[in-house]
């Protein structure tokens, strides 16, 4: 938890953005020195409800520049992550991922079993291609790095903080024993089809950046068809 | 502080209470309505919709209405004033989000136009059964404040009402309407901007670096900033200190009033307490010849106008009747109740549910006075006979039941027969 708070950080130094405006949107506690640590403002709200909850942030002071915590395959609230991303919604979300698979490049994950109770025999279910879903639903700017990709992962969240619409960034993230064996297991592809990114059995993480295009967001669309309507007779949301 | 004059569209217009609602919710300056059509409210988010661009307000669907709650709250720290509108079903998906709105102690209103239930009831036709969901739908210890209109005049006027109490206390506000006032057109009068008044946001004044999110004032309200302006604040749905950071000590969450440790404070007491204390400021009633009642209907909503009805006949028949209107549903005027109970012979509670407010009334009644429900399944509004007969009931029934006394269609002649208590011990 600490390491990506401190790669954020990097991050944000990194942007050039006007860090007050950036509010951490999150759907799990961080501990409350992250928020003086950071310098922003922290909401941590119920859980899977955070990207709506910045949807709100984001259209009622459009300076603001929410960033989102998900986590773990994007379960929980997954239907406000698609329709974020069809709206292209100013959001970054960073999906803090350790949800993981059993098996990578067919090699056994060692586990650490007290850490996750509720998974004493490892993960057999499917996991969800998040890359590929936000690329398919509108997402602007996507990519995936192992929470040991400290450089590539910070600047990464640089990038995506400079630009405007829906970014996802997959950290995948977990203990440190198992974090070093992810980052072994990993290969870097950037501009690999998001198709060919799901995280199996039999093949190793690839990381990258994939996606990073231009699309008209939310905003722009409401601005455009509001004049279209209206023409100069409405306040224009900006 | 007085309404800003283009977000008022005064006039006369006639328009149904859910139009009437939007337009009430623009003149008290909401900026952000985040909600997912349902009916019977639809009308209400549509009347919003189409005015919102001209007054730099909102609008926005959302995927459903747990997002709808969500970009609510979102809203209202960023620093706008927000709203959704619901019915039902819509209403149960937000719960738990206005347990978060609660305990982040984030000012927004809910509009629901309640339907018949449960589930997905009637849809188009009328109910008033959501009433205990309103104030305990979420988990956990918080207040709220419920109002409950009765015609499309009170729909634009609640609303405003209940921005204000919204801004006034930090506290969801919920706006229980029904089918009935939802769908019912009448005239309304917008007033000029002039005559309506505003609780303005009660925004931090002092030193920046000496801000703390939950120190209160004297009311136990503490005042709000906006996200992004520099306090880095730190809010959270868990139960939290001034500062706003997790306290998760049983010796400090029960009861933090005895506590010494200041900064350590649990704000769960507050979020009772702002409410509980300043109840008589909060509390609206409207009152009908309570002084010489000997039977008292109590209601709200669109059932109170029903039971006026009946009122006027019990009252042409010569029967002292008195009548008790809540406008403010919760919180509970429980002392009203109490003190009426020492000096009536009964209430008569006529409900669109199988009883519900009924049973408040009977807890504050103390046993001193009988207690009727006149039930109603929804779909459609009471005979305000069937009220009638519920007052005849009381007055010429001498005995003291020991629960609440369930209403059907000419139960009274029962009282005559004498087979009454034997009906009711079923």
């Amino acid at each position: 938890m600490e390491k990506i708070i401190e790669i954020f950080k990097k991050g944000i130094e990194d942007s050039n953005i006007d860090r007050q405006k950036i509010c951490l949107v999150t759907d799990i506690p961080y501990p409350p020195e992250v928020t003086e640590y950071l310098g922003i403002d922290l909401f941590h709200t119920s859980r899977g409800r955070a990207i709506p909850f910045a949807t709100g942030m984001k259209l009622s002071n459009t300076s603001l520049k929410p960033v989102v915590f998900i986590g773990d395959f994007a379960t929980l609230g997954g239907n406000h992550f698609v329709h974020a991303g069809r709206r292209n919604m100013d959001l970054n979300v960073i999906c803090v991922n350790r949800y993981n698979y059993k098996k990578i490049a067919e090699k056994e994950v060692p586990v650490s079993f007290p850490r996750i109770p509720f998974l004493p025999y490892a993960t057999f279910d499917e996991p969800l291609n998040i890359p590929h879903l936000a690329r398919s639903c509108g997402g602007v700017y996507v990519a995936r790095w192992t929470l040991l990709h400290t450089d590539e992962l910070s600047k990464s969240i640089a990038e995506s903080l400079s630009k405007t619409g829906f970014s996802l960034i997959d950290v995948i993230s977990h203990d440190p024993e198992v974090l070093d064996f992810y980052y072994k297991n990993s290969e870097e592809r950037p501009g690999e089809d998001t198709l060919e990114v799901k995280i199996t059995a039999d093949k190793k993480i690839i990381v990258g950046k994939f996606i990073d295009r231009e699309r008209p967001t939310f905003i722009d669309a409401y601005n455009e068809q509001l004049s279209k309507a209206l023409g100069d007779k409405f306040i224009r949301l900006e | 502080m007085k309404a800003n004059p283009s977000d008022v569209f005064t006039g006369t217009y006639y328009i149904d209470g859910d139009v009437a609602a939007a337009y009430g919710a623009l003149a008290a300056g909401c900026k952000f309505l985040g909600g997912y059509p349902i009916t019977p409210s639809t009308e209400a988010a549509e009347a919003f919709a189409k005015k919102a661009p001209y007054v730099g307000a909102q609008f926005i669907q959302m995927e459903d209405e747990l997002g709808s709650i969500a970009s609510v709250l979102g809203a209202s720290w960023a620093g706008r004033k927000a709203m959704t509108i619901t019915s039902g079903p819509g209403y149960s998906l937000m719960m738990e989000n206005i347990g978060l709105g609660a305990a982040m102690e984030i000012p927004f209103v809910i509009i629901n136009i309640q339907r018949g239930g449960p589930s997905t009831g009637v849809p188009t036709r009328t109910g008033q059964a959501d009433i205990m969901q309103s104030r305990w739908g979420s988990n956990g210890d918080y207040e709220i404040i419920a109002l409950a209109p009765d015609s499309p005049q009170e729909s634009f006027e609640f609303t405003i009402k209940a921005f204000n109490l919204a801004e006034r206390y930090r506290v969801p506000v919920m706006f229980m309407a029904d089918e009935c006032v939802g769908h019912m057109t009448e005239k309304v009068v917008i007033p000029e901007a002039s005559q309506i008044e505003i609780e303005p946001r009660r925004f931090y004044t002092g030193e920046k670096e000496e801000y703390l999110p939950y120190k209160r004032d004297k009311d136990l309200v503490p005042p709000l900033v906006k996200a992004g302006d520099g306090y880095n604040i730190y809010i959270t749905g868990l139960s939290h200190d001034e500062k706003g950071h997790p306290v998760l000590d049983s010796k400090t969450l029960p009861d933090i009033t005895k506590t010494k440790a200041t900064n350590k404070k649990s704000t769960n007491q507050y979020l009772v307490d702002k409410i509980r204390k300043n109840k008589k400021d909060i509390i609206e009633l409207e009152e009908h010849n309570l002084e010489e009642a000997e039977v008292v209907i109590v209601s709200y909503g669109i059932t109170s106008r029903v039971a006026y009805r009946a009122f006027e006949q019990a009252q042409k028949q010569g029967i002292k009747v008195g009548m008790l209107r809540l406008v403010t549903v919760w919180p509970f005027p429980d002392e009203k109740i109490t003190e009426l109970a020492q000096r009536v012979k009964g209430f008569v509670v006529p409900e669109i549910n199988y009883g519900q407010i009924v049973f408040e009334v009977d807890r504050c009644s103390q046993g001193k006075a009988n207690t009727i429900l006149v039930p109603h399944g929804g779909a459609s509004v009471h005979n305000p006979q069937d009220i009638l007969g519920a007052i005849k009931m009381i007055v010429s029934d001498n005995k003291k039941y020991d629960k609440v006394i369930e209403y059907t269609t000419g139960l009274e002649k029962e009282i005559f027969k004498g087979s009454l208590t034997s009906m009711i011990n079923k």
